[in-house]
This record gives structure tokens, sequence and C-alpha cells, in this order.
């Protein structure tokens, strides 16, 4: 469904901005019935401060977005077209590729930010109050460890190892805690199980995400370990950059992440390096199917009384129908317990947890 | 026409205790002692304050007769100053903990503990009962040592001391500051018994700091600047990215915490303060920001705090934490005490702004009451509610909502399921039910059980 973003994606942006400055210099270039793409209200941010701010309100989101746009899983869909004063999407939201690195923003329709921005930056005429030191770019070489999705702060393709001797190091140093073969352990989660993500039931156990079924980058992931691991001395130089290149040929390895378009995988002889990885970048199997934050979707109604079946109870009216927690084999719930049994007296108190 | 509008109240003497109200009120005489204030006294029988009737539900109650007996604190000397240089709280407080799972993590340095909120009272989170959330485990950072640089699409990279942070002008604001796994072990169903639980990642203080759109100004962001990484100095170096819009809006980097310094659980000597959104944007050991034109796809934005849903995508940036509500009390920490008259407070906040309304149902969702709040309400931090119950011992099912003000109504837990399944971990914002037992006769314990619809 989300191959759909692309064609969803139009000259919008421009459109969003001047709409959002001028709402901020307190002028309007929507005349009444005025359709950015011919479906959202153009003078989104007039019905927003008409209505005292409330941008979430379910009338004014049907009068911007129109009342099928509005709701539930539609709502959620409409949302990918970053022209939508709701949507968190911005036109180069693409996914896939070296690399569409995918960014979302603070919807146009949150126009109370967007006051507070251009209040706080844009409107500013700040001077430094001078309290601070320069300091040089070069002087950060140590700190500055952020690779970024676009393969920004990669080490040169130089630095590199085997797969098998990133193997090696792995199993030295990771294996313990995930698995020699990613296959988690202690109580750690793995890294390398493949499970589809697709719910079937709600009540199936949580599917494993990991970094073959799940991460869309492989960039980041040569970032989050050398940041973060060996979990009890992170960045470590004994295993360097070149170490953690060869630790993430075996991770990606160890997922049957391809490497090319005819889906040839690492082979362990396979010199493992920044050139590599930013190729595998675009084989990240889940990488399509992530997109921007589009809460909320549901936009119900203050309702005071005998409220409609679908906002009480099991959403069906019922309610007696509810879910309780796991069972003692006695029948009873696991919680409470001294109190249940009568051994504590009943009264307010602290239930002893 | 004076004798309807002037009141005279004296103190109880023998003599006005046993007088009529009629006859007290109409009474000119000196009444010795008297304090005189101006009332609109209603002219209808047995109106105003009536000691006879303001008792009259003790009636019946049996009295106690034995003397009573001075205590031990009574009959000797207190501990004198400075027994206790930093004060602690009564050793009878001593149950009220930030408490963790076990099973939740497999180590204690990558872990969590939850505010004990049933315990709480009003909308300040004291500082040792502040959630933790690590991802490393807490280093002890000497601020001498500590330095924050702002860097990358900047016209000035700087560097600040603490000292210099302090110089800036400052900024103290209170707010709620919320783990987005807040609920998360209950997307399948209810499985614990106690708002430490359910809720309690999340706490509300007051932090003291330096506007964060003050600080980028002053190093010189480039227009090409869109995006902020914020990251750490201990030994997760956790990094996330954050929009331009958010930074500049009402982030501050804090060094102050309830008018101390920020304690190590939660940052010192800095931490990063993004109101309203998730609490793992919010950087502890703050040392770095830099500005950057996209986000850097790091591994707790995209691994990590990214929303699977049914259809197998996931939502990533999910930055704002929604509006959500809980009834403190009574809650499953507590017992009914028998039928009658309840005073049934919680907690309401939002991420995007004030609350604006908090109803509480009895009945699972039928008919609601409007609660009033007993705090101040103050953007994106909790405020109190409390609403009259008079309880009849029946079964009932308690819930709140809240309404912020962007008209946001928080949605019942079956809307949000079907919506967003039960493998989405983050954002459980949904209402969740107190079932309370029928009392018949305290047979049932006075027991209330977290239900889920």
């Amino acid at each position: 469904m989300f191959s759909t973003k692309k064609t969803l994606v139009a000259a919008t942006v421009a459109t969003l901005f001047a709409g959002s400055a001028n709402a901020m210099s307190g002028s309007s270039d929507g005349s009444a019935g005025e359709k950015i793409n011919g479906k959202y209200a153009a003078n989104y941010a007039e019905i927003i401060r008409e209505a005292d701010g409330k941008y979430l309100d379910a009338k004014v989101i049907e009068a911007i977005l129109g009342k099928d746009a509005a709701h539930g899983r539609d709502g959620l869909e409409g949302k990918l077209d970053p022209a939508n004063p709701y949507s968190f999407e911005v036109d180069d939201s693409i996914d896939g590729g070296n690399h569409g690195n995918a960014q979302c923003k603070v919807p146009a329709a949150f126009v109370e930010v967007h006051d507070s921005v251009a209040k706080n930056y844009y409107n500013d005429n700040f001077t430094a109050y001078g309290f601070g030191t320069p300091i040089a770019e070069d002087a950060l070489k140590v700190w500055n460890i952020v690779v970024d999705g676009d393969g920004k702060g990669l080490p040169d393709p130089s630095v590199g190892m085997t797969v098998e001797e990133g193997g090696k190091l792995y199993v030295q140093y990771c294996g313990m805690c995930h698995g020699e073969f990613g296959e988690g352990a202690k109580g750690y989660l793995p890294l390398a199980v493949d499970e589809t993500l697709v719910t079937s039931s709600f009540d199936d156990p949580a599917p494993m995400k990991t970094v073959g079924n799940y991460w869309p980058y492989a960039v980041t992931l040569f970032d989050y370990i050398r940041r973060t691991m060996p979990f009890w001395t992170p960045n470590a130089p004994f295993i360097g950059d070149a170490g953690y290149m060869g630790m993430v040929g075996y991770i990606l390895q160890s997922n049957y992440v391809k490497i090319d378009d005819e889906g040839n995988e690492l082979e362990d002889d396979t010199f493992f390096n920044s050139e590599l990885l930013m190729k595998m970048n675009k084989y990240m199997k889940n990488q399509g199917n992530y997109f921007c934050d589009h809460r909320p979707v549901i936009h119900n109604e203050r309702c005071m009384s005998n409220c409609p079946d679908y906002m009480v109870g099991d959403g069906k009216g019922d309610i007696h129908n509810y879910r309780q927690a796991r069972r003692l084999p006695d029948g009873t719930p696991q919680y409470n317990v001294p109190q249940r049994l009568h051994e504590d007296p009943p009264g307010v108190g602290h239930a002893g947890m | 026409m004076t004798d309807q509008i002037v009141e005279k109240v004296a103190v109880q003497t023998e003599e006005s205790r046993n007088q009529g109200r009629r006859a007290f009120l109409k009474g000119t005489a000196a009444v010795a002692g008297g304090v005189m204030f101006t009332k609109a006294a209603s002219a209808a029988e047995g109106a105003g304050y009536d000691p006879k009737k303001a008792v009259a539900p003790y009636a019946g109650k049996e009295e106690i007769t034995e003397v009573l007996q001075d205590g031990a604190a009574r009959k000797s000397l207190g501990f004198g100053v400075r027994k206790y240089p930093y004060g602690m709280p009564s050793p009878y407080e001593k149950e009220v903990q930030r408490r963790t799972l076990e099973w939740l993590t497999p180590d204690s340095m990558a872990s969590i503990t939850m505010t004990p909120l049933q315990s709480l009272h009003g909308i300040i989170t004291p500082n040792g009962l502040h959630f933790e959330r690590f991802h490393g485990g807490v280093p002890t950072i000497n601020p001498d040592d500590h330095r924050l640089v702002i860097h990358g699409l900047v016209e000035r990279p700087l560097i600040f001391t603490m000292d210099d942070l302090k110089r800036f002008p400052s900024v103290s604001r209170i707010h709620f500051v919320e783990c987005p796994a807040n609920g998360a072990m209950e997307w399948k169903g209810v499985q614990l018994n106690s708002v430490q639980w359910t809720h309690g990642m999340m706490s509300c203080v007051e932090y003291t700091g330096v506007r964060l759109s003050d600080l980028l100004k002053e190093a010189g962001i480039k227009p090409e600047g869109k995006w902020i990484i914020p990251e750490g100095a201990d030994a997760a170096g956790l990094t996330r990215s954050i929009p331009l819009e958010i930074a500049m809006d009402d982030c501050f980097v804090a060094y102050a915490q309830n008018g101390e310094a920020l304690r190590r659980e939660q940052g010192y000597p800095i931490r990063l303060v993004v109101p309203g959104c998730e609490a793992n944007m919010w950087v502890k050991y703050l040392r770095r920001i830099q500005v950057h034109d996209v986000p850097a796809q790091h591994r707790e934005e995209t691994s990590k705090y990214t929303e699977l849903m049914p259809d197998g995508t996931a939502q990533r940036f999910s930055w704002y934490m929604e509006p959500n509500s809980v009834i403190t009390y009574p809650s499953p920490d507590f017992k009914m005490q028998g039928p009658g008259k309840y005073f049934v407070r919680g907690l309401a906040w939002s991420g995007r702004g004030k609350v604006a309304h908090v109803d509480v149902s009895f009945d699972g969702g039928k008919n609601w009451k409007e609660a009033h709040f007993t705090s101040p309400v103050l953007d994106k931090a909790w405020t109190r509610f409390e609403v009259e119950w008079d309880w009849d011992g029946s079964e009932a099912f308690l819930m709140s909502r809240v309404t912020d003000e962007t008209g946001y109504v928080q949605p019942p837990m079956p809307q949000m399921r079907q919506l967003e399944g039960t493998n989405n971990v983050y954002h459980r914002t949904a209402m969740v039910t107190w079932r309370v037992h029928a009392w018949e006769d305290g047979k049932n314990g006075g027991m209330i059980e977290n239900v889920q619809y």
C-alpha cells in the first residue's frame, strides 16, 4: 500500500510553507472553499484559529480534511500525502534507494508550534550573549561518532575486514548475549530471527523484530554497535572501526541481507567495508514499510451521557465483556492475592506491591 | 433587614450551643469573643452551617471512650538539626519507592523503574521517586569536567561549561516526562495490578534551565540546519533526531529539577527537556548537539521507539505523547472501605498542551461526570482531577477520559486496538478500566481489579 507514496508526493510543500507563512503574518490566502490539491481546505490555519486553536477537534479536522479523510485507517493512509495539513510526511520521504533519508515534519495544522518557532527563531533579532567558547570542528573528532542515514560519518572504504574475521570478533564480544548466530541469549533479544511482522490475530505472540526483518537502515547498525557495544565498554579501541565494520558484515550475513539485485549474499571471505555497507543499505527488507507518525486518527466527540456503543465497554456496548489478568491454578486472578485470601483486611492501603 | 444580611458567629459558648439557630441569629445581645462578617444569609430555615446537622452522619456510630495516652513522641525529645543534612522521608513511608519488574529487562543498566503514582499527591514528583530509564547505566559526572558542544551546521561551533550555561537567561517550567512505553505491558490485555506498573513510567517535576532556542541561535544556526542530534556523555551515548520546529518551540537544557541540581538518574549535570515529547528525546548527560540537515535514523528512532502496525508497517518519529489520564484513587492499589462517598482522584496530561476536561465514568463508558481540577492547569504538565462519587456498593467500572485544549478526546481501548493492533509496544494511551467488585458485606474484600475492554 505504501508504494503509492511516490505518486502521492506532489509539489505541495511550497504551498504549505506559503500557507503557514501567511498565517503567521495574519493574512489569509485561502478564500472560502479553496483547496490544496483539491482536497484540503487551504484556509486551514484560519479555521483552526476560529475554533480557538482546537486543531484536533473532530469538527475542525472534518472541516479541513473532509469527513472520509479524517478517521481510522483511512485517516492514517490519507496522511501519507505530505500536502495534507495533518501529515507528518515531507516531500522526500520516499523510502528505499541510497538513500532517501526519510524525513518527517511537524504538521502544518499544528499552528501553535509553527507560531512559536517563528517567534523564537525566524522573527527573532538575536545577538549572541558571548558566554560560550569557540571550538574547532577538528577538536570534536573523537566525540563526533554520528553516522547518519545517508552514510555520512562512515569510515574510509579501506577500513574493514572479511565477514569471517568479523564473525570471530562477534562470537568473542557479542555472542554471549546475542547468540553466536544472532539467535539471542540470556534474555537479550535476537538479532537475526526472520518472522513476519504482519499480525493475523491480535492474540498471537508479538513478532520478534530483528535487523533482518525490521531495521530500515544498515548504515546506522554500524553507528549503534560502535556507539554502545560491547555493553560493558562501548566504542572499544581493541575492536576499532575495522572490527566494528566486520561485526556489522557478520550480522548482515546472519540476516541474509542481499548485496545486489541478483540476490547474492555476503561470502565469508568478502572484505566488508563502508562501500558494501552503503550498497546493502538499499536491500534492507523492511525499509519500505515505515511511515511517519500519523496519530491521532481517532477523533471522538466528548460524549457525556448515554454514549454510543462503540465508546462503551468492549466497543459493542457490553460493559461485562472484559479481559482479566492471567489466572492462578484455582481460577482466580493472579494479583491482589493477600486481599483475596483475606490475609489482609479490607480497607484503604497499599496492596503490598 | 440587617439581621438577614449580617450574621454574628460566636465562639461556641455553652449558651450559644443551646440556642436555636433562629434565636441565635435574631439575638442582638453581644456575644463575647464574637466574629462578625457579612454574608447573604438565606431566609430559608436550615440553610447555612448547622453543626448538629453537620455531624448527623455519625449518629449511631460507636464512640471511643478509652482515654488516649501520650505516645513516645510526646514523652521524649526528637532528633536535633542536621541529623540528616539532606532530609529523608519518614521511615513509615519506606514502601513508597521506585520499583521495577525484573522480567522486563535482562539487566539493571538498560532497564526502567516506575514512579509510585498511587502514593503521590498533587502534580510534583519528588526527585527521589522520579522514574528511571537507562540504556547504559548511570554515570557519575563531575560538572566541572562536563561540557556541552553545539556544532555542525552552525556559523560558530561553541563549547559551554556548566557555569557558562547558568549565565544565560533561565526558564523554570513544570512538565511531565513520559516514556512512550508507559503502559506497553498491557497491549494484549491486563497483567498488572498497580498504577505504578500501568502508568508509572512517567513523572512530573519543575525544571530550570536555558532555552535551547537561545543556545542554537548563540551558535548561529545555518538555514540548511533542519535537525538537531543531541547526544549523551554516558555509556549509551544516546542520540535522537529532533526537527528544528520542536527544538525551537519550547525545548530547554535543564540543570535543575524541583529546585536542586538534576539527580544523576535524570541526567546530572544537564539534560535536554523536550516538553510533551517522548522521554527518550530528553537526552541525559547531554554533551553534544549536532545541527544537521537530515535525521540520523539511529537505533532509538528506527529499531526502537517505532510502532508496528497490524499490517506490518511501522510508524516512526512519534514525537508527541498523546493526551492520557488515569484514576489513581481508588485504583487496584487500594481497597474499597464499603459503600458511601468517595472522592475519585487522578492525573491527566497532554503532550500537546493543557488539559481542558476530565470526565469520569462509573459504568464502563456509558455515562460520564465532569471532574474538577485540584491543581494548577499547566501546559504539558500533570493536572490533578477529582470527582465526587456515591458508591452504592454494586459492581462498577471506573474510567477517566481526558480532553485537551486541542480538542482531542482520549479514546477507549477497543478503538485503539482495532486501529493499531497489539504489537505496537509504544504509545498505549487509551483509557484503562478499574473494576470495583460488588461490596456484598465485604466478602469480596473491597477488591479493585484492573480489567481491559
